[in-house]
């Protein structure tokens, strides 16, 4: 019966049943979909990254991502349990770009050196035309033969590869017929021929390894690791874990803007359930009357709500879903040519359903809950009663004391400047905002009516008092309009920071005129190195100046890992520059090259609370060294990342390391750009692994990366925006809905309609305002804070003030409150004037 | 009036106080009255004389300041909300002037409510056998704003009665009722008591509804100032308030 009851109320609510369940809808949607986007982001990332599957039951890599002695496969089969090991070489190398390559065209190879004694035990190599490779083959290629054709290439045609110094040709011999994981393109040589090609002598970059049947796994591998020691990494490659801890910490925010939502549709749902228990007095009264208990009423309450959160939910979560999908054609190609990873489709772990559901609908019930207790207290008399038009509310005095003292203390978090309690802070701020809305309301509304009243010289004071009357309702419609705006204003606070944050790295890091470099730096790992030559030939060009380079290495420290780049000390400052963290300056370069000193990022300096002097160990290739730290600083490419940069002398002394990744060269003052240029494009083309960019264009190219990622914050924002649109439609639909007998006496004593149009538009305006004040106000806080957040966490930023993002916002919310009006201002002036005030 | 059957309301003493030192109203003065099984009483009196407190009293929807109440043999005194509940759910039904049907159940679903309410599980087929003798058998599956202020008003008679209640109580039933659908209501009400032994207790202010009833009991600040056995001709209440000084 109960269950009946809240479904024929449920839907004879019609319009406003639709709107309430709609702001659920977007709650659940954007916790539903920003975590289907994420995850699949990092599984993307992790597939990648790990060994395709295989017979492989372990794989040993280095700790510092180097080469490493061919001898340690007879350390990994004196294991017991191991019963194949296979040693094996695999580096991505680009391929040379080609004049009539699309955008999509592939842009990298793995190439995978596989040792033909072993390698048949530990992955299948089903050959579907041709032969497979031989001992004596130094200069053949098998691949898959999907790959083959999105290469155009065919049996005994020839393929090109970058190699330690200029180029080497294989021919392909062999075609498999297994298929190609997007990401991981493989061609297989032989060990011999890709230790030759990428110029690692006899040392290797991988071992594959297979148990024996009945191997105990977990022992095996604990006991392969003991083996091995610390130097060595057993079971997945380790590599991008801080890229991926990023995308942790864009979870957690991204998570939060879910909520914020579903608070929202909170808010809107309980003010929803406050104005159907006024409206249903009477028939709670007479349901208690015939012998309805309390908590049958209460349950008839949450009933209908429990409806309302499934139904939501459900939708919300294929909007979710749908949203996630969009993402990943729109995001697909652009992630595909920036860091040439495929992200794939999304992925929803059970987490994701399990919260989504129990936020979606748990949220809509906890809101209908204390209006549900508020109906089971409706006494049976209230069935003898003449209804009276809105319950009118006083107990605002006790809150707006707690939410006054909330605000205070929020204030505390901002001076503390731990990233934590600033956070912390901001909730506790907007907490004590929505406790303050119904106390400060009125005086609000009075004050902001003045000006309305120009506008509005008839309507305007009635609808400013109609506000009034009930400041619990205006309270909760100005607590969700706060909320919606608060996080578009804390999004774009957001965005605008991080975006000025990387011009400033971008604009300082990379200060000279050309650079040469892999496609894909971002992910540095893996990419082929130049010898110094590269470097000499690029400083004897004529009209090129100063020249520098950046080396790369891998250390473990603290049982992390962390990426080493080596600079010239002497050299570097003429071409690039850091963004120093304060305490820190360009004296700390000099540093470098008085013996083992660094300089840390500010993610790795903050996740390991460094300061200046600090001693550091490091695990290198050739045992424990002590560094020191010299500064913090960050630059463009590894704003993300956890690096340290030391000199590339002690790169050379402690990991062996002397090739560059990257150089920077800038042109001597009155030389020609385009002959310069030219000049430069001839060096590069004997080194394919690299393309020349010109700063200028390169940057441009940045921006336009970094602009085109921002339509998805621009569609967070707007998917944000909606569920304050709904409240406000909500509030103003329940408020002439309940005063329809009063919008009668109106028109009866001589209200034209425009008139009644105009006071319902005028009420709306006010709200709209007044919300709009509170969430511009709260916004900016929850931007400062999260921007001072992801400072603590190290992504060194200014705060940019959202100039543009207020005026998006009040320009946004002065619109919904206009828009909001249009229903409900037609329908009370539609209004029957006799049914209105016959109205029970 | 010489051989009374059992009592089905019994109140002694009754009386209700609202608020105290200035605004202290007597609502209800020391009222006694006894409400014999089927029989249909009507309470008449001016705005204010208590009519609607006593039946407030009654359906144990308010608390007495003074005095004792039983219905159909058990005290209302101090029964606990969930008791008093059960009590107005298995015992008591209600007619009231606004209909109070529920605006999203069509006739059947509002006038088996009760039952639902106590978990009975043919709540339907008695609901339907009610609405059927209260002349509504075309009209089941209707919704309230499909149906008339009579045929509104009927469906909630069937309510009342569906749970074999023993007393019914009526608040002004004819009061939102044009007079013809009122006098029906006032028929039907008098068959209530005459062919289903319901007793029924009354509050109107109209006198030709109200001699519909056997007995009229007269009221006014709180007293009981007349009690008459009325011989169903339609001047009755009438003569009856003249007498008592109320019109």
């Amino acid at each position: 019966m109960t269950l009946t009851l809240a479904w024929r109320y449920l839907r004879g609510r019609g319009a406003r049943s639709l709107l309430t369940t709609l702001a659920v809808v977007f709650g659940v949607m954007l916790t539903f979909g920003l975590n289907g986007i994420l995850p699949a982001m990092m599984e993307a990332f992790t597939h990648n990254l790990l060994s395709a599957a295989g017979k492989v039951d372990l794989t040993v890599t280095s700790s510092y991502n180097q080469p490493f002695r061919p001898d340690v496969v007879n350390t990994l089969l004196r294991v017991p349990g191991v019963a194949v090991a296979s040693p094996g070489v695999q580096r991505t190398v680009p391929l040379p770009a080609s004049a009539d390559a699309g955008p999509d065209a592939l842009a990298q190879l793995v190439v995978s050196g596989i040792d033909l004694a072993t390698a048949a035990r530990v992955h299948d190599f089903p050959l579907a035309s041709g032969r497979m490779l031989g001992p004596a083959d130094t200069a053949a290629v098998v691949m898959n033969a999907d790959l083959a054709d999105e290469l155009s290439l065919g049996l005994g045609d020839r393929l090109v590869l970058p190699a330690a110094a200029g180029t080497a040709r294989f021919t392909v011999v062999g075609l498999l017929s297994t298929a190609t994981v997007p990401g991981q393109e493989q061609v297989f040589l032989t060990l011999p021929a890709a230790q030759q090609l990428l110029g690692l002598g006899t040392r290797i970059t991988q071992v594959e390894a297979v148990f024996a049947p009945g191997a105990d796994r977990t022992q095996t591998e604990e006991q392969v690791a003991a083996a091995l020691g610390q130097d060595y990494q057993v079971g997945g490659l380790s590599t991008e874990s801080s890229l991926i801890a990023s995308l942790q910490t864009a979870q957690v925010a991204f998570n939060m803007f879910g909520i914020f939502a579903l608070a929202t549709a909170g808010f809107i749902i309980a003010n929803s359930f406050r104005t159907v228990v006024a409206e249903r007095r009477r028939d709670i009264g007479m349901l208690r009357a015939i012998g309805a208990r309390r908590r049958t009423i209460m349950r008839l309450f949450l009933a209908e709500s429990l409806f309302q959160g499934i139904i939501g939910t459900a939708l919300g979560i294929a909007a979710g879903w749908a949203m996630a999908l969009g993402y990943f054609v729109a995001m697909g190609p652009i992630v595909q040519s920036f860091i040439h990873i495929d992200i794939g489709g999304p992925v929803f772990t059970p987490a994701t359903w399990a919260m989504s559901i129990l936020l979606g609908v748990g949220v809509t019930v906890a809101a209908a809950l204390l209006p549900a207790r508020a109906a089971g207290r409706v006494t049976p008399l209230e069935a003898m009663r003449p209804q009276l038009g809105e319950v009118y509310e006083r107990r605002v005095g006790r809150q707006a004391w707690i939410g006054t003292g909330l605000v205070v203390a929020s204030l505390f978090g901002l001076t503390t400047g731990s990233s934590g309690l600033i956070g912390l802070g901001a909730v506790v701020f907007l907490v004590g905002f929505a406790m303050l809305a119904p106390a400060v309301v009125n005086p609000l509304a009075e004050w902001a009516s003045h000006p309305l009243e120009v506008l509005f010289s008839r309507e305007g004071s009635i609808a400013r008092s109609n506000l009034q009357r009930n400041p619990g309702r205006s309270g909760i419609t100005v607590t969700a309009v706060m909320l919606g705006l608060a996080s578009i204003v804390a999004t774009i606070s957001m965005v605008t920071s991080i975006f000025a944050g990387f011009t400033s790295y971008l604009d300082k890091s990379l200060s000279s005129d050309y650079l040469l470099m892999p496609q894909s730096i971002i992910l540095a790992q893996g990419n082929v190195a130049a010898g110094p030559r590269l470097a000499g030939e690029v400083k004897a060009v004529p009209g090129i100046g100063a020249v520098s380079t950046l080396r790369l290495a891998q250390a473990k420290s603290d049982g992390g890992d962390v990426q080493v780049l080596g600079i010239d000390p002497q050299t570097y400052l003429s071409v690039a520059d850091f963004d120093w963290n304060t305490g820190s300056s360009d004296a700390a370069i000099a540093q470098l090259a008085s013996g083992r000193w660094l300089i840390a990022n500010g993610i790795y300096a903050t996740q390991h609370n460094l300061v200046a002097g600090q001693a550091l160990v490091l695990n290198t290739p050739n045992g424990q060294r002590t560094y020191h730290l010299a500064g913090i600083g960050n630059d463009y490419l590894n704003a993300k990342l956890s690096t340290l940069y030391t000199s590339q002398a002690n790169l050379e002394r402690d990991f062996n390391v002397t090739a560059d990744i990257l150089v920077m060269a800038n042109r001597t003052a009155g030389a020609d750009a385009t002959t310069t240029t030219a000049l430069l494009q001839k060096v590069a083309a004997d080194y394919p692994a690299f393309r020349l960019y010109e700063s200028e264009s390169w940057r441009a190219e940045q921006m336009k990366t970094f602009s085109s990622t921002i339509v998805i914050f621009d569609a967070l924002v707007a998917a944000l925006a909606l569920p304050s649109l709904l409240a406000l439609v909500n509030t103003l639909a329940i408020s002439v809905l309940a005063r329809t007998r009063e919008i009668g006496m109106l028109r009866a004593v001589g209200a034209t309609r425009r008139q009644i149009r105009r006071m319902v538009m005028a009420e709306s305006l006010l709200l709209s305002v007044i919300g709009t004040g509170f969430g511009a106000i709260a916004g900016l806080w929850l931007g400062y804070a999260l921007v001072a957040a992801m400072r603590g966490l190290g992504w060194e930023m200014p705060y940019s003030f959202p100039w543009a993002g207020l005026v998006t916002t009040v320009v946004v919310g002065i619109t919904f409150g206009v828009l909001a009006a249009l229903g409900p201002a037609r329908s009370a002036a539609k209004l029957d004037v006799v049914a209105a005030l016959h109205q029970e | 009036m010489s051989e009374q059957p059992t009592p089905i309301v019994e109140i002694a003493g009754l009386t209700k106080v609202y608020g105290s030192g200035v605004t202290e109203v007597t609502a209800l003065d020391a009222v006694a009255l006894r409400v014999p099984e089927g029989q249909f009483i009507t309470v008449m009196g001016p705005s204010g004389c208590g009519k609607s407190t006593l039946l407030n009293l009654l359906g144990g929807l308010d608390t007495p300041t003074d005095g004792t109440i039983s219905i159909d043999g058990q005290a209302l005194g101090d029964l606990p909300d969930d008791r008093l509940t059960e009590l107005r759910r298995r015992r008591i039904g209600f007619v009231f002037q606004f209909f109070n049907l529920i605006p999203v159940l069509t006739a059947v679903e509002n006038a088996s409510l009760p039952l639902r309410l106590d978990g009975v599980k043919d709540a339907e087929e008695r609901a339907v056998a009610w609405l059927e003798r209260v002349g509504l058998g075309d009209r089941l599956h209707n919704r309230p704003d499909q149906l008339s202020g009579g045929q509104q008003q009927r469906v909630a008679i069937a309510r009342a009665l569906s749970t074999e209640p023993a007393l019914v109580l009526a608040d002004e039933p004819t009061g939102n009722l044009d007079s013809r659908s009122a006098s029906e209501i006032g028929e039907l009400l008098s068959q209530v008591s005459t062919q289903w032994g319901r007793s029924v207790l009354m509050v109107t202010h109209d006198p030709r509804i109200a001699s519909y009833a056997q007995r009229l009991v007269l009221m006014r600040d709180g007293r009981v100032v007349d009690d008459v056995e009325l011989d169903g001709s339609h001047d009755g209440p009438r003569q009856a308030l003249e007498r008592a000084g109320l019109l």
